[in-house]
């Protein structure tokens, strides 16, 4: 369906691109964002979940009234106890780094109030207060089980622990959409600057003398970028893959993407030619557009969902009816968009 | 620079360029946030995003005990226990019995299960009649400060740990720091081993915005000292910075296409009336947007600080967003490129605010991003002038050396070409380097951005193992130390400002180490931190001559022995130079090889 012309005018916008070495700095963004993300992985949940970078187990101390107890939760969870007589021969124990962090107990009446000694500010404290807390919670459920027929209600059994990668969720629901929303959002931005570049240098007079209409070149344009998007989608997903993340449905993921291009290339269009400049229209197209994103959410699954679903293997009716859904809105849009360019007095902009 | 000047041409920003055709982009935005403003309380009402929602599938009928934990989570999608295990389902629940598919993802699933379970025993448990059988354990959780060495055997930090010479050293810079409390963080009184120093309490780091805060409560209560508020937080102040810079990116830019700011150019302004002025009106919407922000935030929190130092943490962080998105503008070719700077820009300065401020609690390093402070005068903690200095300098000097290389190119004949952005980058250092003593000035001048850099390094290897991450450090300090010495004296290279003798190269090599020299002395004002720095970051400063507890024999050698390095890895680049491109990469591989060989020699001998 695309000619020539149009053809010709896609390959020159990404040939400037490519000319200037933009896209290598797109691509540097986007390694950057997905290095930073796996360091915010890697960082945020080595503070919840110390096991995944600390190897060595840490000792926590423990004393007072329960303190057979406590050491009992402590092995259940897996976690190092020492039993010290005293609350001070504990403390002292913790003063010398003997130990990482004390579990005081005293029997108030029908409930056990333990009191937590912890190191202050450093990174230790965080894995700590984790130790510490799965200590408590052990406890906490061998209390409740020995109090049971005091319960109208029983608590659920704990299913066993698993062994999984504290990353998996991130993964797949932060993570791969990032990876996959930003080429799209990118390819918008830089169309409004394709196209109010050519307008406030003047140059779009200079393509209308060649025997092209304003809708070829709009053509041209937005094809340049929606096609950018996906590609990078798909390298982004064999990049995960080499790293071991598999990813199901790249197909129907890629579909969602180009889906999102064009959505937001046809959003791009209209702001650049009805606004003209670039600073109205740029700034216009990242409220619009973060906007919409904040308002998918009224969709009966968000995108981002949706790529998640797609992306682990979880995918149902409602996920397949969205891509499809917003595909077909993509290309009404679009068709929208060229009746509107096809209106346009050329002359506006001279 | 004449106010009145600056000051008419930031009406005209104001009143030309942002009032003129605008009635309709007025509309539109209007429309807009009219129409987000309805939708919004709708996307509340259906309670947000959960971008988790059903990605396991979990095969369970409605006889099993687990069946409501299973319902009452989102993130679980319902299925047949029938059903292929691994195919359909990722776990099987058969009463109470569950299985995974031994698949990562049915690992996740299982994990994930795990962890609903005991969230939906203690929501149930909080409905019993009797909660002293519900709830039978109440914890106190108290943060104490420990006076004891860095790495005493078996608290395994690491690979580096068992080193038995190592304690003497670093300990005592531990002892002395936490001694005279400089943490900043105030709840601490005396210091030393004192135990009565409760720290923030059960609900960690920021205990207000959540109201999960409180001295003690059941075990699940307690968290780990790690403020999300202040992710979130850190969002908000972070996020209009973003479509600031891009309105000031494109009117910056647009004075460059069709010679238009050449008018402005030849009117009787200097150069500094007209970045001024034309700054002024986004410094001042910047800080509006900010203001009220800053506001907003305080009149929530329940216990906040003045907000003052939160106002003034911010200017810096505004100032580098417009420096860093001037300079882009003046470097950037066509629109397209304008882009893809901010979108650069937006990305590195964001990650350099955020993630520092993630740590607030944990570690002294939070401190080079000013929302940690803003963060702290939100907790209503009191704020050290060292810390305040320590967090916004940098930014503050960062952005004025931004500023300055950018006017360097706000003339004639750089505004309205076109070159690639290396040799921009290369003109707007060579528009600085002019003699030779101006190599040393500028060697000064660079060192807030080097010291930024590092720190970000620094911030970034944060969660390594320290086996990894000081080889790591040592080199990303010992490159960032030795590009920053070098660039502009190539600059100067490539511009012809010397001859291609080798006593040339010989002296702006030691004028630009020599300026190296005495401007990172200058920044050891970060030594009056707090002393519990990690060991990377000390690594990070190796060069820096900081040595505790040897001889003043070798104190002076090592003092004399950073300036001797400096001298010698500049030189070796600026030899290298003469020769051109290729020369300068292999002057700057021998220069960057000197340079880890000392650190790496320093780190091993003094700081382990």
């Amino acid at each position: 369906m695309f000619n020539d012309v149009r053809v010709a005018i896609a390959r020159r916008d990404i040939a400037s691109l490519s000319r200037e070495k933009t896209i290598v700095l797109a691509l540097l963004i986007q390694l950057f964002i997905a290095a930073f993300s796996s360091f915010l992985v890697v960082g945020l949940t080595s503070l919840y979940d110390p096991g995944s970078v600390e190897s060595d187990q840490l000792t926590v101390g423990v004393s007072g009234e329960a303190r057979e107890e406590l050491d009992r939760a402590g092995r259940a969870a897996e976690v190092n106890t020492e039993i010290y007589p005293s609350q001070e021969a504990a403390l002292e124990a913790f003063r010398d780094g003997e130990v990482v962090g004390v579990l005081h107990s005293v029997e108030t009446g029908p409930t056990i109030s333990v009191t937590a000694t912890v190191p202050k500010s450093s990174v230790q404290s965080t894995v700590t207060v984790v130790q510490v807390r799965e200590v408590l919670e052990e406890l906490e459920r061998d209390e409740r089980t020995r109090r049971s027929t005091h319960l109208s209600t029983q608590p659920v059994p704990l299913p066993p622990e698993a062994d999984a990668s504290p990353y998996f969720g991130f993964t797949y629901t932060i993570l791969l959409p990032l990876l996959l929303f930003l080429p799209p959002f990118i390819s918008g931005s830089v169309t409004v600057d394709a196209l109010t570049e050519e307008i406030e240098r003047g140059t779009l007079e200079l393509l209308r003398v060649a025997p092209v209409s304003l809708t070829d070149v709009v053509d041209g344009k937005a094809l340049g970028m929606a096609v950018l998007a996906p590609i990078q989608a798909v390298l982004w997903i064999g990049l995960l893959s080499i790293n071991g993340i598999d990813v199901s449905n790249v197909l129907a993921l890629v579909a969602l993407v180009s889906a999102i291009s064009l959505v937001v290339v046809v959003l791009g269009t209209v702001l650049a030619l009805t606004l003209g400049q670039r600073r109205q229209a740029q700034l216009l197209y990242s409220i619009v557009a973060l906007g919409l994103f904040g308002a998918a959410a009224l969709l009966p699954e968000h995108p981002a969902t949706v790529v998640a679903k797609l992306a682990v293997g979880s995918e149902t009716q409602i996920t397949t009816l969205t891509v499809v859904g917003l595909a077909g809105l993509a290309v009404v849009l679009y068709a929208g968009t060229r009746r509107y360019v096809g209106r346009i007095d050329p002359e506006r902009y001279s | 620079m004449r106010p009145r000047k600056l000051l008419r041409i930031a009406r005209w920003e104001v009143t030309k360029n942002a009032g003129g055709i605008d009635r309709k982009t007025a509309a539109i935005v209007g429309v807009t946030l009219l129409l987000f403003g309805a939708v919004a309380p709708l996307v509340v009402a259906q309670g947000g995003v959960a971008i988790d929602q059903g990605i396991y599938r979990v095969g369970i009928d409605e006889e099993s005990p687990l069946y409501p934990v299973v319902e009452d989570d989102p993130t679980f999608a319902i299925h047949d226990p029938d059903a292929a295990l691994g195919e359909e389902i990722d776990v099987r629940v058969s009463f109470t019995n569950a299985v995974s598919s031994g698949t990562q993802k049915g690992e996740a699933a299982l994990s994930e299960l795990r962890s609903s379970v005991t969230a939906y025993n203690d929501r149930l448990m909080r409905g019993e009649a009797n909660q002293s059988a519900a709830f039978p354990v109440s914890v106190t959780l108290k943060y104490v400060e420990r006076d004891i060495q860095i790495g005493p055997g078996g608290n395994g930090d690491g690979g580096t740990g068992d080193s038995g010479t190592g304690d003497s050293g670093t300990g005592d810079g531990t002892g002395d720091g936490t001694g005279d409390g400089g943490t900043g963080d105030g709840s601490t009184g005396g210091g030393g081993t004192g135990d009565g120093s409760t720290g923030g309490g059960i609900g960690g780091g920021f205990p207000s915005l959540s109201g999960s805060s409180g001295a003690s409560g059941a075990p699940s209560d307690i968290a780990p000292p790690f403020p999300f508020e202040s992710l979130v937080l850190a969002f908000l102040f972070v996020l209009p910075l973003n479509f600031v810079i891009q309105a000031y990116g494109s009117t910056m830019l647009s004075e460059r296409i069709n010679r238009r700011g050449e008018l402005m150019l030849v009117s009787p302004v200097t150069r500094a009336d007209i970045i001024g002025g034309k700054t002024l009106p986004y410094f001042a919407g910047a800080m509006v947007f900010e203001g009220v922000i800053t506001a907003g935030v305080f009149y929530l929190a329940p216990d906040p600080g003045t907000g003052v130092y939160s106002i003034l943490a911010i200017v810096p962080l505004v100032l580098l967003f417009l420096s860093a998105t001037f300079l882009g503008a003046m470097f950037a070719r066509s629109f397209k490129e304008l882009t893809f700077v901010t979108v650069a820009i937006t990305v590195s300065l964001t990650t350099y605010a955020f993630v520092p401020a993630i740590f607030t609690e944990v570690t002294p390093i939070a401190l080079i991003s000013p929302l940690t402070i803003v963060v702290r005068d939100i907790q209503g903690a009191s704020i050290s002038l060292t810390a305040f200095g320590f967090s916004t300098l940098p930014p503050l000097l960062a952005a004025t050396v931004f500023y300055g290389l950018g006017a360097g190119l706000y003339r004639e004949e750089d505004m309205f070409t076109q070159r690639a952005i290396p040799l921009k980058v290369l003109d707007a250092f060579a528009g600085r380097v002019k003699r030779k003593r101006s190599v040393f000035l500028v060697s000064i001048i660079v060192i807030p951005f080097v010291f930024l850099a590092e720190m970000i390094g620094v911030a970034m290897l944060f969660a390594v193992p320290e086996a990894v991450s000081i080889p790591a450090i040592l080199l990303i300090v010992v490159v960032i130390e030795e590009v920053a010495k070098s660039l502009h004296v190539y600059a100067g290279y490539v511009h012809n400002r010397w001859d291609s003798t080798l006593a040339t190269a010989a002296i702006v090599g030691s004028l630009s180490g020599l300026g190296f020299f005495f401007g990172e002395k200058f920044f050891l004002l970060v030594q009056l931190l707090p002393a519990d720095l990690p060991e990377i970051e000390q690594a990070a400063l190796a060069s820096g001559g900081t040595v505790p507890d040897v001889s003043p024999l070798i104190i002076g050698a090592l003092l004399l022995a950073p300036l001797l390095l400096h001298v010698v890895t500049a030189s070796a680049s600026a030899v290298g130079m003469r020769k051109g491109r290729r020369g300068y990469a292999v002057g700057l591989v021998a220069a960057i090889a000197i340079h880890f060989a000392y650190n790496y020699t320093v780190v091993v001998l003094f700081v382990q």
